[in-house]
């Protein structure tokens, strides 16, 4: 009985979690890190209101402790430690001024780009193309993440 | 660092036929192959050319005889109405130079070549317009990079420039001039290996841009890079809109979290344990939880307020739990049974406390 249990413990760690999509690994990344703040933050403050700001700090942050490996996601947490949680959650874009030139639009349209991606004022154009890539799915999967969340509540 | 002087305002994937980087490499090259000889011819003219300058360039004219014969270095120049962005933009530069030439002296020294070189090139009036709008559009640090590039470039293709020197070298409207002549001239310079390289760049940025559009959905339908751009910014701000209105929505609905908790985790492991037989929780605790768990009611939902890593453990386990097991194990069931038996107590009460209240 033992041996089948040494086997069957064996069996258990053969199965790698390397078998898992990245989109998998970020979801339960970051749900790991959302919920665990929600809760601590419902404790802390439990007769009193929880600020929303506080809320999308704690949602930029998990999604910032998630995504590590891209530029953003570095720049999104070095942003969100060092400033407050004010700064984090304006993403007004500005309407900025087009010129008739294609060229122009084209131009002014990747710096509108550049200030929607935390960090893509520093990067070059080709970089800035690659990190939108990976932050538009990783923010699809943040929706989806949150709306799991959201929805199981109400 | 140079990359840190093409600041992403100063790229533009139009006039630019070589990047900054690129541009430098080549004109290291030259540098290396030509000797550059400065005829004392351009002194005078030089002076002329100082005079216009207003007093932000009169370090430049004490400077620039003594080090007029200098090899030039890349150097910003700001010309015209663009002073106090040149003052900036010396400052931009000063590290990245690549010659440890007087930055005062090759700065003069370029612009003075640049304008000879430029009025050889005789493409005056097809390219005067365009770069008229560009350097209006441009921002001055751009046009300066730019210049700055073109500037080390005519320095190798110089020849004998003091007739169409003087011809330039009075009127207000010269400095404004000077920036289209630097541009154009830098336009006239692009080689065959530049225009390959900037292909090759271009062709970089249009794949990725096809990768963005398969990603934003709706981006098929539009045709060209601004279109696609547009769809792609409106995407990334509706995803971020979305985003902010869900953790509203979080806010006002935390105090459920609880519930929130389980059926996510529950949900996500579910969604894993299907593709998985067996799913490997990264803590050493499993290999306690291997053996045991009758335990498989709705425990299993409850436990997964323990945390998420300890579920994968119980979807594991239970697949086990049907085992005989030996003594010893039966021990370690026990065991483990009763700690999660508390644990549940425990948290069923936390409910209870919180639904009450």
């Amino acid at each position: 009985m033992e041996r089948q249990i040494i086997s069957k413990k064996k069996q258990v760690f053969s199965v790698e979690p390397t078998k898992l999509s990245p989109s998998e690994v970020f979801t339960r990344k970051y749900t790991s890190h959302l919920v665990p703040a929600l809760k601590k933050l419902n404790m802390d403050k439990n007769s009193s209101q929880i600020n929303q700001v506080t809320v999308k700090h704690e949602v930029d942050m998990a999604l910032a402790l998630s995504a590590q490996e891209f530029a953003w996601g570095r720049f999104l947490l070095q942003k969100l430690s060092s400033a407050d949680s004010k700064s984090s959650s304006s993403n007004q874009t500005q309407i900025l001024e087009r010129s008739n030139d294609e060229d122009g639009e084209i131009e002014e349209k990747m710096k509108e780009l550049q200030e929607l991606l935390p960090g893509g004022k520093e990067m070059n154009v080709e970089e800035m193309l690659s990190e939108i890539g990976n932050y538009i799915k990783y923010l699809e999967l943040q929706t989806s993440a949150l709306k799991t969340i959201v929805q199981d509540t109400t | 660092m140079l990359e840190g002087l093409v600041s992403p305002e100063s790229l533009s994937l139009s006039y630019a036929d070589m990047s900054v980087p690129e541009r430098l490499k080549w004109l290291q090259q030259h540098q290396q192959q030509e000797v550059l000889s400065q005829s004392n011819n351009d002194s005078p003219e030089l002076l002329q050319i100082l005079q216009f300058y207003g007093s932000n360039n009169d370090e430049l004219l004490q400077s620039t005889f003594s080090h007029f014969q200098m090899l030039g270095a890349n150097y910003n120049m700001g010309f015209g109405p663009s002073h106090e962005a040149m003052d900036g933009c010396i400052s931009r530069t000063g590290s990245c130079q690549i010659d440890p030439a007087d930055t005062m002296g090759v700065m003069l020294k370029n612009s003075e070549e640049n304008r000879a070189i430029s009025f050889k090139t005789k493409r005056k009036s097809e390219v005067k317009t365009r770069e008229q709008e560009k350097t209006e559009k441009k921002i001055k640090v751009e046009a300066e990079t730019e210049s700055n590039m073109k500037g080390k470039s005519n320095m190798s293709n110089k020849e004998a420039s003091s007739d169409t020197l003087k011809e330039t070298s009075k009127g207000a409207s010269e400095i404004q001039k000077l920036d289209y002549i630097h541009v154009r001239a830098r336009r006239g310079q692009a080689t065959d290996r530049h225009s390959l390289a900037e292909r090759a760049r271009r062709e970089k940025i249009s794949k990725k841009m096809k990768y963005l559009q398969d990603l934003v959905p709706g981006c098929n339908q539009v045709t060209g890079k601004a279109g696609t751009l547009d769809e792609i910014i409106n995407y990334v701000q509706s995803l971020q809109r979305q985003v902010e209105f869900l953790s509203m929505k979080l806010a006002v609905l935390n105090p459920e979290l609880d519930l929130s908790v389980e059926d996510l985790s529950v949900k996500q492991f579910q969604a894993y344990s299907s593709n998985l037989p067996v799913i490997v929780a990264s803590k050493p605790l499993i290999m306690v939880d291997v053996p045991l768990f009758p335990l498989d009611q709705q425990g299993s939902l409850d436990l997964s307020v323990i945390n998420l890593n300890q579920t994968t453990t119980i979807e594991a386990v239970r697949f086990y739990h049907s085992e005989n097991f030996s003594d010893y194990s039966k021990f370690l069931l026990l065991v483990w049974e009763v700690t999660c038996l508390l644990y549940l107590f425990a948290s069923a009460i936390y409910k209870l406390g919180n639904s009450v209240t």
